[in-house]
């Protein structure tokens, strides 16, 4: 089984069908009708389902559901808190669509998205691989790759902020002087500023995809290399046309996972460079905030949400993807 | 505001809106017949002695207008807090609010009007005309201008004598600025001169620079519409001073990604030479930056080609929805908290002595609200209660005089200057920008905002 | 990697951490299979007598342990040092040892004059409310649908599963104003009030969908026997269901808490009081007010809870990050 359960099929664990009323509910006697029914509905729990339920309806009610369709609505008009919003149709659409930064944002985030796939993609495969041929100190190698996981991101990026001080004092720049490179400008430079963002990103992250594949990995059945070993494969053979072909499924997951992941990254251009230098690493979401919430005479929450209902379309087309391809190798 | 018939609809929204508010709050004031009145304090965080020095102010005040109640609310002109508070009900009946808003606020119907109560209090007259125009829509009223500043050359006396320069006379001129720069460099290994870029400070500061050169980036035409005029030779100058200390002398330091906190950070802890900054940035930089004031210098900002200093302010404002008891004891409390002491030997007293026993900085450089005259016999007056190095301070306090104040433009201010951030940055982070190109897209933008 | 608003980011990995949990139970037991022989691998035993091969291991072995130590040790140890060294010595020399010996005194300054105390306090209780309600929400919701199951249970499934194609982004200003102006309270507003975190937070799928599922392969047996011995809803689920369910209450746990510790934007947002911030929302704004070498201790002293509560309960945390670790720690 897997999560499928948009039709709520029985589960394997579950035998009999189960009407909503329980059965163990004796049929109630038949007394006033008008009442019958309610009353029905109490006595065969109905009123304490809705009370395990109250919670949830609460919360997803005010603070999902209703958000979401306010977010379409809002997308239309034009917000400022203190007037009765009013509809304006499409226009916060075509002004964000005119914003000279929105392509800059986009390119931005592709170009992080496409850093981060460089940089942070391939290397938790290549370190899980190693490490799950490592026999003793597993646990141990585990828990340092997943360090860098725990440290509060803020933390570590206003700590990588320190590291990527640009003055040749710098601590990166100081190590670079040790093999004889020039300080470079880290940050500073239209250049480098993200793929300092990236790396410090990867450097955050990379221990939880580490510990992902790890897992996946002894999934692999041994029957498989056994198979390969017979037939004479290298080590270099196994890995490529056993392991990796194995491993498909959940590399494509991570991939879209990430892909998803960097389209909303926020944290790392807002803490490290404000968007600068000369908007290098404006991303999406830092457009978004800043017309939501940058300017002190109230924000355009109108175009910040029509930005975010055009992402969100982009992302939940991912999501329904990678979703569906969780559904069909899951059951596969 | 999207376009003109978008405006006039917010507009009369927000008249409606506040004519039904005014109605609903009519007859306010409580029980004990005192009218209450919700004034703004300090940015939340404040320390302790801020909040002290305000507490026996209020109790002085409310000594004197036993029919007004006090309340002070934390308020900080920041982030998405005004619409929010306005909405949420939790703005302050006063408060205040920076020169480069006010127009904005004027034009969405946000601000009381208090032209009849500024010519009874009957300084009308003797405000500095430049300043009253901030506030100002044809000839009526909108707000008290209570406290200005102009740009001044903030600099560390220390690292000019390690770098063998005389801090008593400081630069006077950009290319004088541009040596001094480059000797503090290369003698103590310290940035010479640094230059806010974030956060909208890059394009105050480009502003400023182009003021001081004689450029301006819009002409206001007088009808509501503004032409850009970003692509002068004054801003061109001032860029390429930026790029000459970058590229040429390297005496910018390796941080380009600064604003108005973290600049004065790095000047409190002797990392800068000098910077370009508000002439009241002292207060801050001794109270939340921890400087050594033996440190401290600060001279005027260089004019050339008849150029003028920029400056700017906050006007103390009163919430656009309040009822005429409250509006009525709001002007008294503005009066009393905001104006007497610049007007009246004893209510500066009082009021420099109350904040001088909490540890508050007295006397730094600003620029008159009032005239000039009026503003210096006020110094006189707090002589004994003042504890800022003032004689640090000569070169600015003797030279402002000469200089023409500029205002700040007035047309989308803070969405340009945050345009001219990334002209800066750029300059800053790109050996190889092209200024004119710069500009030129500057220009194109910033006239695309002002036709909205 | 680094959205900061939880509830429905992370719902996206649902679907993952669901299939997740039962493969990771199933691989477990699986994996356990070739233990009786030893450790099956791409390496094979015979490859391991191989000399070349030896060498080989021995050089990745290596690798493997430099590279770990430095890049998820290095950037600790280096913080713990400059915790307690003078800032001009982080300056000039980064990663010299004390040349200027050791500053105890910035850790207490970081602590008393910095607030810390307070900042920590608040994150613990915003990570103590937002464990709270995440757990009433999504076990009494996981109970209801997998186990009381009333008819319209599948248009709630469909309703919460919805949530998770929906990116937080989206919710991020309609969200926001629900705060300012939340329905029904009237002028009221939740700004700087902990619920504004809270209760947000607990509006999430994943976690509904991941008990939801724990709860359905639970042995019906067990419940009917309950309800013949005459247990009601309440019994069954206190005294039946939760007990039987501490695992997945504890991944959910896990989840919660490194959720709220790591939240940014939207505390940012709904917290603009520094008295009830949370550490991750005034590090960033205390950075500007105070030296470097207090600074990092704050940020050191920041990082010793996590990281103490991650070496504590690490079997804990990693299988859980096997399980929906996509989440993006």
């Amino acid at each position: 089984m897997t999560l499928s359960t948009k039709h709520q099929a029985p589960t394997e664990g579950d035998p009999v069908p189960r009407p909503a009323s329980g059965p163990m509910v004796p049929a109630p006697p038949a007394r006033r009708p008008r009442t019958r029914n309610l009353r029905t509905w109490v006595r065969g729990g109905g009123l304490s389902t809705l009370v395990f339920l109250a919670p949830m309806l609460i919360v997803f009610t005010v603070f999902s559901w209703s958000p979401i369709v306010q977010s379409v609505i809002m997308s239309l008009q034009e917000t400022n808190l203190l007037d009765a919003p009013t509809w304006v149709g499409l226009d916060n659409f075509v002004h964000v669509l005119n914003d000279p930064l929105l392509g800059t944002a986009i390119l931005n985030t592709l170009y992080f998205a496409l850093l981060a796939l460089l940089f942070g993609f391939p290397l938790p495969i290549v370190v899980a691989v190693l490490m799950s041929e490592v026999r003793r100190a597993k646990g141990f190698y585990s828990a340092l790759a997943y360090l860098p996981v725990v440290v509060p991101p803020v933390v570590a990026v206003l700590l990588w902020k320190v590291f990527y001080d640009a003055s040749p004092t710098g601590l990166f720049n100081t190590i670079l002087g040790w093999v004889g490179i020039p300080p470079q400008p880290w940050l500073q430079s239209s250049a480098t500023a993200m793929p300092s963002l990236v790396l410090e990103a990867t450097w955050a992250a990379a221990g939880g995809s580490i510990i992902i594949y790890l897992a996946a990995l002894l999934s692999v059945p041994p029957e498989l290399y056994d198979a390969a070993e017979v037939d004479g494969a290298s080590i270099w053979n196994k890995i490529w046309h056993v392991t990796l072909p194995q491993l498909r499924g959940i590399l494509f997951i991570m991939l879209i996972l990430q892909v998803i992941a960097t389209a909303q990254v926020f944290l790392e251009p807002f803490l490290f460079t404000g968007g600068g230098p000369n908007n290098a690493t404006v991303t999406i979401l830092l457009l978004i905030y800043r017309y939501a919430f940058q300017n002190s005479l109230g924000g355009d929450y109108g175009e910040a949400t029509a930005l975010s209902v055009m992402l969100a379309i982009v992302l939940a087309l991912l999501s329904w993807l990678y979703f569906k391809l969780t559904e069909r190798w899951s059951t596969s | 505001m999207k376009s003109p018939r978008t405006v006039a609809i917010a507009g009369l929204a927000a008249f409606a809106m506040v004519g039904a508010l005014a109605a609903c709050s009519a007859g306010g004031g409580d029980d004990s017949g005192k009218t209450e009145l919700r004034v703004a304090t300090f940015p939340p965080g404040a320390d302790a002695a801020a909040y002290d020095a305000f507490a026996e102010q209020e109790a002085q005040f409310e000594k004197a207008n036993p029919d007004i109640d006090i309340i002070g609310v934390e308020y900080e002109w920041e982030g998405p807090t005004f619409a929010v508070q306005l909405a949420g009900g939790s703005l302050p009946d006063v408060f205040t609010v920076p020169f480069t808003d006010s127009k904005t606020l004027l034009e969405n119907g946000q601000l009381m009007d208090v032209t009849d109560e500024v010519e009874e209090l009957g300084y009308a007259d003797k405000f500095n005309p430049i300043i009253l125009d901030a506030v100002k829509d044809g000839d009526r009223i909108y707000g008290f201008p209570r406290q200005a500043y102009a740009m001044g050359l903030h600099y560390n006396r220390t690292l000019f004598e390690q770098a063998g320069l005389d801090p008593d006379s400081p630069p006077t001129t950009w290319d004088e600025i541009r040596k001094a720069a480059k000797t503090i460099s290369e003698k103590t290994g310290k940035a010479g001169f640094m230059e806010m870029t974030q956060n909208n400070t890059g394009g105050w500061q480009l502003v400023a620079a182009s003021a001081a050169r004689g450029g301006s980036i819009q002409e206001d035409n007088g009808d509501g519409t503004y032409t850009s005029t970003i692509a002068n030779d004054a801003t061109k100058a001032a860029l390429e001073f930026l790029h000459d200390l970058r590229w040429e002398d390297n005496s910018l330091g390796s941080n380009f990604l600064l604003d108005w906190g973290t600049i004065n950070q790095e000047f409190a802890a002797g990392n800068i030479g000098m910077y370009s900054s508000g002439s009241d940035v002292y207060t801050a930089l001794v109270r939340d930056f921890s400087l050594n004031p033996d440190d401290y210098g600060l001279t005027v900002v260089p004019v050339e080609n008849g150029g003028g200093t920029l400056g700017g302010g906050d006007i103390a404002v009163v919430s656009p929805t309040v009822d005429d008891a409250t509006k009525a004891a709001a002007v008294t409390w503005i009066d009393w908290f905001y104006m007497q002491k610049l007007l009246d030997e004893d209510a500066a007293v009082l009021d420099a002595k109350t904040l001088t026993e909490s540890g508050q900085a007295i006397g730094t450089p600003l620029l008159p609200v009032l005239d000039r005259e009026t503003y210096e016999e006020s110094l006189t007056w707090i002589e004994p209660y003042i504890n800022v190095p003032r004689d640090q301070m000569t070169p600015f306090t003797d030279g402002i005089w000469e200089q023409t104040p500029v205002g700040e433009p007035k047309g989308k201010t803070q969405e340009i200057y945050a345009l001219l951030d990334t002209v800066v940055q750029a300059v800053l982070t790109d050996q190889n920008a092209d200024i004119d190109a710069l500009l030129e897209a500057a220009d194109v933008d910033a006239q695309a905002l002002l036709d909205e | 990697m680094t959205t900061t608003q939880p509830p429905v980011f992370e719902g996206v990995d649902a679907p993952h951490a669901a299939s997740g949990l039962r493969g990771v139970i199933g691989r477990r037991r699986a994996a356990r299979r070739p233990d009786e022989t030893g450790d099956r691998g791409i390496v094979s035993d015979h490859d391991r007598k191989n000399r070349g091969v030896k060498v080989g291991m021995g050089g990745v072995h290596f690798v493997l342990f430099v590279g770990l130590v430095i890049a998820g040790l290095g950037p600790l140890l280096w913080l713990a040092k400059s915790a307690v060294t003078p800032t001009q010595d982080t300056l000039r020399q980064p990663l010299a040892l004390w040349p200027n010996g050791i500053d105890w005194a910035n850790l207490p300054q970081a602590w008393n004059d910095v607030h810390i105390d307070q900042f920590f306090w608040n994150t613990i209780v915003i990570a103590a409310g937002s464990w709270f309600f995440q757990l009433l929400v999504a076990t009494t919701a996981g109970y209801a649908l997998s186990v009381l199951r009333p008819r319209y249970a599948p248009i709630l499934n469909g309703a919460i599963l919805a949530t998770l194609f929906i990116p937080a982004v989206v919710l991020l200003v309609p969200l926001y104003l629900t705060i300012v102006n939340p329905p029904l309270l009237g002028d009221v507003s939740l700004l700087n009030n902990y619920l504004a975190v809270w209760l947000p937070a607990a509006a999430n799928a994943f976690n509904i969908l991941l008990v939801k599922r724990f709860f359905d392969a639970l042995p019906r047996e067990v419940f009917e026997a309950a309800k013949t011995d005459g247990a009601g809803p309440f019994r069954l689920f206190w005294s039946i269901v939760l007990p039987m369910s501490k695992p997945i209450l504890g991944v959910v746990s896990v989840f919660a808490i490194i959720a709220a510790w790591k939240d940014f934007l939207w505390p940012m947002l709904v917290l603009p009081d520094p008295a009830v911030q949370p550490l991750s929302v005034r590090l960033p704004a205390v950075q500007q007010s105070i030296e470097l070498d207090v600074f990092l201790a704050a940020l050191a002293i920041s990082t010793l809870i996590p990281v103490v509560l991650f070496l504590v309960f690490q079997g804990v945390f990693l299988r859980s990050a096997g399980l929906g670790g996509a989440v993006k720690g």
